[in-house]
């Protein structure tokens, strides 16, 4: 592929991109909440757009279609749980947003700080989600590079791409916080929808149409219709696959953070609604691309190489190839935007906040702004370690966020969930899956995020039975939810 | 939660259940497009109709 029409393709991409981050910037950022989650006031399609760019990253057309490539339709079904377990928001959701607009929540772990009655919560929560987000942005970064280089032959190094992207995710934070990311996450979101279901549509047609190409997979690759199929999606495999991602909605802050954002329950509703209907479509997209290149291109020995090869073959008109491969690269920088502002909402709101005494909105504004550029630096070094398989390392730090979902459904449906709950289950298992990713043991033969789960869940409720609850936050909490609930969606 | 809440989770919590088990256990030989391929399209666009019955009346 001419790496002039690349270069051209990634100007036009950041130069519409930067157009749009500035037009989104209205009046003087000067609050947290304004910065961080635009004074919740975000549209409910935007808010879709977004929460859609933000989840779906370049693992979608590189990743996924790489599992779909190795072991088949499993991968369906994998992401697919994953998007049946977004309707965990159709019951945190408004529970999320009621709480956030009376108490003033910025960050999901200030919430359960406040919750449980304890600052070193919030503390805790927030670093353990920058321990596990910071690898999983550098996967981003990484997916960035071997696209660029895989698809220019070498002639874009994979530092070039990395740096790229690390950059551009700084600059549409920056801009105006999260108005710009809002923004340009939703330009990035139908361009990656638009092109690739375009380029998908092509490539069916040129394999012979929607009824030979699955005669093909019938015939030639019948192995990749069924599971375990070839081996490769084994129950356990499976199953630790898709525990983490099923919570991933609470799990992960970068996008339970997005449920204090829209202005109405009714945009919450247009944000669920949105994403799950782009989800579905571009899950479809993501495995039928992974099964084209299994038709096309068999015996790949990588399979991450499934889609710069398919974007480059004859099937692909070269100037669609590139506009695809620049969606891509938008659907990682989406992601990691995104992540960068949470986690320097994180720790500019609830480690900085608490710690230092009398930390007043501003400072903590500051603050935050300061972080994001360290914060992508971080992962920028991460990403240079050169990783190569993103689609287990992106799971890996899912397992990690798991450990908190049990005291999120706690600080809704359980009155007697204790700090000292939390602050063991969250620390301890976290601990337990990282000794378990960096060893690569797999006790019993089940991944990091089963044990993930099961420990958090067990720790959490037996710690909290043997402590005092918070009695009177959780009354008052719970019963004004009761309350705004019955009112507001009746 | 509220009582039709329990039951739309109750349901959706079923559908995944079967999303785990028929396509390891029934449809696992089926190596057609009607085989798992079709069956998860299909639980999941029912969970996404069910999404838009529980998000109906919000902010009304």
């Amino acid at each position: 592929m001419s790496t002039t029409y690349v270069w051209w393709a990634i100007a036009i991409y950041v130069l519409a991109s930067l157009f749009v981050a500035f037009l989104s910037r209205s009046e003087k950022q000067t609050s947290m909440s304004s910065y961080f989650i635009g004074d919740r006031k975000l549209n409910g399609f935007v808010s879709a757009l977004s929460y859609s760019a933000t989840t779906y990253s370049a693992f979608m057309l590189v990743g996924l279609a790489g599992l779909t490539y190795m072991g088949g339709v499993g991968a369906l079904g994998f992401e697919l749980i994953y998007l049946m377990g977004v309707s965990l928001v159709a019951f945190f959701g408004p529970r999320f947003w009621l709480v956030g607009k009376k108490y003033g929540y910025v960050t999901p772990s200030e919430m359960l700080g406040d919750r449980y009655n304890n600052k070193s919560v919030a503390i805790v929560v927030s670093i353990f989600s920058c321990l596990f987000l910071i690898p999983y942005s550098a996967v981003q970064l990484a997916g960035v590079g071997y696209l660029l280089q895989g698809m220019t032959n070498n002639a874009i190094s994979f530092t070039t791409g990395v740096i790229i992207a690390t950059v551009l995710a700084i600059v549409f934070s920056f801009i105006a916080g999260i108005r710009s990311v809002a923004w340009t996450d939703s330009l990035q979101a139908l361009f990656m929808i638009v092109t690739s279901t375009i380029v998908v549509i092509i490539i069916i047609s040129r394999l012979g149409g929607l009824g030979d190409f699955l005669h093909t997979l019938e015939t030639n690759h019948a192995e990749l219709l069924t599971v375990p199929g070839n081996g490769f999606w084994s129950f356990t495999t499976f199953l630790g696959m898709t525990i983490p991602w099923f919570f991933f909605s609470l799990s992960n802050p970068q996008v339970s953070q997005r449920l204090y954002m829209p202005k109405s329950l009714k945009s919450l509703k247009t944000m669920l609604m949105g994403f799950m209907i782009f989800g579905f479509i571009y899950t479809i997209v993501a495995i039928v691309w992974g099964f084209s290149a299994a038709i096309k291109f068999p015996g790949l020995e990588n399979a991450d190489l499934a889609t710069p090869l398919l974007l480059s073959s004859d099937l692909v008109p070269p100037i669609l190839g590139v506009i695809v491969m620049v969606g891509i690269m938008a659907a990682a920088v989406s992601t990691i935007d995104s992540i960068l502002l949470t986690l320097s909402s994180l720790f500019a709101r609830d480690v900085y906040g608490n710690i230092k005494k009398g930390a007043t909105d501003k400072m903590q504004l500051r603050v935050g702004k300061i972080v994001i550029p360290i914060i992508a630096i971080l992962a920028y070094l991460f990403a240079e370690l050169e990783v190569n398989l993103i689609a287990v390392l992106s799971v890996a730090s899912s397992a990690g966020l798991l450990v908190v979902v049990p005291a999120i459904i706690g600080t809704f449906f359980w009155k007697r969930g204790t700090a000292a709950g939390v602050l063991t289950s969250v620390i301890v298992s976290g601990i337990i899956i990282i000794i378990i990713e960096l060893t690569q043991i797999k006790p019993l033969g089940l991944a990091s995020g089963i044990w993930g789960i099961v420990i958090s869940t067990l720790l959490f409720i037996i710690v909290s039975l043997l402590t005092k609850a918070p009695e009177q936050k959780a009354s008052e909490f719970l019963g004004y939810i009761k309350v705004a609930l019955k009112n507001e969606t009746k | 939660m509220k009582e039709n809440e329990w039951k739309w989770a109750l349901t959706i919590f079923i559908i995944i259940l079967l999303a785990y088990i028929l396509p390891y256990t029934i449809i696992t030989e089926v190596a057609k497009w009607y085989g798992s391929l079709l069956l998860w399209i299909v639980l999941t666009l029912t969970v996404i109709i069910i999404n838009y019955f529980i998000t109906k009346n919000w902010g009304k």
